[in-house]
């Protein structure tokens, strides 16, 4: 039995929306309140590591081809790398900003995997379009963990790293394969 | 501001409002079924997409064991969704290999191959007609595999049952490492083993492998399911150990530890020992405890030769008169285990010299003689020396060892690809009459 893509994607989106939420939350609070109760600061890297886990489930339904079954595993691998590192990272085992970077690598790498399992061109389909819009969201996504590492007090990335898995919940929330690229928008438009 | 606030909030809801909807081009339906037997022999093969698909005239091609093509011109019916070939000539009593390639809305091309039997079981899609067997890279990824699930289990059982208690920092953080890569590595060499035995049977260009239908090898293969199971395993063995590592729970090392040795069964019931016609639940046991002992006993030389002897001088004595108590019931377990296995795949003596399964037998039976032979004067001549609380340095004796120990993990791997002369049925209840290798 194979579930609908849909649900994959829905369910990851999901998980890109709490990250992303909890994320957003800490910035729009800031650290210092948002670490007042210490569970907090392990919400995210531990949403991360289950998260990972849960794609390797996607993953072994994905045999439909070699391409998808590559590009979830490295999907799951990169989730789970990034969220136990930075789970070491807050619980004090990591000490150095600099294992921000390995956040950054497993955004590009996971943004990576997105470009190369599309082989259509951007305006091909809406999975086209959100396959090469997510890849590079990712890849520039990982610019935030990357100056994090370097210049650690900017909220201008925590910031930019909240907003990546918001907009990477919605962008999978539309991933409807061959559905019209911009959905209803479409229709207006050619109406007139 | 406001109104490029607003456009991006329409389009974020435009964007995830229902619409048309399909998946990747995938077959939802296939008659005769993968893998399945039927009575009679049918007037044409029928592929259900969940899409619409095109392709050529020769999108289903359907074989006779002699690679006869026994299929007509292909047709695309019902809006593309349906793929049908008449085929002529089938019999029964024979099975048959259907390979096809079709274009998906998305552009891609998915291929496949599947078979199925008529008044006969079907045999698995590893040995479809045009199949090429087993290869250099299957031994490669086989030998990766091993070695990777002894350094998850080797190193654990060391750390968990030979040096109980507090270790040093560093000696810590290299278990932790060794045992987290591993386990990932047995995951994505499993990966890399799956889709080399599933090309050796598509025979596909890359450029097509990579649309390739793996379905047919994961769910219709003992293999196929072996991996799916221990793919989702070795991930949660890894997100345990992660976690043993962040919290410093090390009691998580117990769980990842028996959940490792029971999913190598995985492999001893996708091996020739469960799948060849006088396999029994014996055979199955008795190859699971030759593959556990040997990942103890490889993992264990590996831990010993390169944690504990450079990083933790102290414990040197402890760790090898530990493991020497050890590896006296793991070399019993696994030449016993070895012997009985080797007696059922070549009941006669000559089979040894004769067939290319016993020779490689007789050249990995050398290697693990070396490699024991080297563990024999260890607990001989070194354990005596530092139980009388002298320090040895028989590091480079250790990886040398080490070394002879994976040598002979590689021939395991070899060996398990070959194909071991055919043997009659045992007289209890046999498994299928072809063979699922491995």
């Amino acid at each position: 039995m194979l579930p609908k893509a849909e649900i994959a994607h829905w369910l990851a989106a999901s998980v890109a929306l709490l990250l992303g939420l909890i994320l957003l939350a800490e910035v729009i609070v800031g650290p210092e309140v948002f670490g007042r109760r210490r569970w907090r600061a392990y919400l995210w890297p531990f949403v991360a590591l289950v998260g990972g886990l849960g794609l390797w489930v996607v993953a072994i339904f994905s045999t439909f081809s070699t391409m998808h079954l590559v590009a979830h595993a490295i999907w799951a691998e990169s989730a789970m790398i990034a969220g136990a590192v930075q789970l070491a990272v807050v619980r004090g085992k990591l000490t150095s900003p600099r294992w921000s970077l390995v956040t950054a690598a497993a955004l590009f790498i996971s943004g990576a995997a997105f470009l190369v399992h599309e082989q259509n061109s951007w305006l091909f389909s809406r999975s086209a379009f959100l396959h090469h819009t997510i890849g590079w969201s990712l890849v520039v996504a990982s610019l935030f963990p990357l100056g994090a590492a370097l210049r650690p007090r900017r909220a201008v990335w925590s910031t930019g790293f909240a907003l990546t898995f918001v907009m990477l919940a919605v962008m999978l929330y539309s991933d409807r394969d061959a559905a019209p690229i911009f959905g209803h928008f479409e229709g207006i438009v050619s109406r007139r | 501001m406001k109104r490029a606030l607003a456009l991006g909030a329409a389009v974020a809801v435009a964007l995830t409002l229902p619409a048309v909807a399909a998946a990747h081009a995938t077959i939802v339906q296939a008659i005769p079924a993968t893998q399945s037997k039927i009575e009679s022999p049918p007037r044409q093969i029928l592929l259900r997409f969940n899409e619409s698909v095109t392709g050529s005239s020769r999108a289903i091609q359907v074989f006779a064991s002699d690679g006869t093509v026994l299929s007509g011109t292909t047709r695309f019916t019902e809006g593309g969704r349906v793929v049908v070939a008449a085929v002529s000539r089938l019999a029964r009593g024979s099975a048959y290999t259907v390979r096809w390639q079709v274009t998906g809305q998305d552009g891609h091309s998915p291929a496949g191959v599947y078979t199925f039997g008529i008044g006969v079981k079907a045999p698995p899609p590893t040995e479809a007609v045009g199949a090429s067997g087993t290869t250099w890279k299957d031994d490669a990824a086989r030998w990766g595999l091993f070695a990777a699930l002894a350094l998850v289990i080797g190193p654990l059982l060391f750390r968990l049952v030979i040096l109980r208690g507090a270790v040093p920092p560093a000696l810590e953080h290299r278990f932790h490492l060794l045992t987290t890569v591993a386990a990932f590595s047995v995951i994505n060499v499993g990966i890399a083993a799956f889709v080399i035995r599933a090309s050796n049977a598509l025979q596909l260009p890359f450029g097509d492998l990579i649309y390739g239908d793996l379905q047919p090898f994961a769910d219709k293969t003992r293999a196929g399911e072996a991996f799916l199971v221990m793919t989702v395993g070795f991930a949660t063995i890894a997100g345990l150990l992660l976690l043993a590592w962040v919290f410093d729970r090390f009691d998580l090392r117990w769980p990842a530890l028996l959940l490792a040795i029971v999913l190598v069964s995985g492999l001893s019931l996708s091996s020739h020992q469960a799948t060849e016609p006088n396999s029994s639940k014996l055979s199955e046991l008795a190859d699971w405890l030759h593959l556990v002992a040997a990942c103890v006993w490889v993992g264990g030389v590996v831990t010993l030769a390169f944690c504990v002897w450079p990083l933790a001088p102290e414990l040197r004595r402890k760790a090898f008169l530990g493991f020497s108590q050890i590896a006296v019931v793991l070399v019993g377990v696994m030449v016993l285990a070895g012997a009985y296995l080797a007696l059922a795949r070549l009941p006669e003596l000559s089979d040894l010299w004769q067939t290319h399964y016993g020779q490689l037998l007789l050249v990995k039976s050398g290697i693990v003689v070396l490699a024991l032979s080297w563990g024999g004067f260890h607990h001989t001549f070194v354990r005596p020396r530092l139980e009388a609380g002298e320090q040895p340095n028989v590091r480079p004796s250790l990886v040398g060892e080490s070394l002879a120990a994976l040598a002979v993990l590689l021939a395991a791997a070899v060996l398990t690809n070959g194909a071991p002369p055919p043997v009659k049925p045992s007289s209890g209840p046999t498994v299928a009459p072809l063979r699922d290798s491995r």
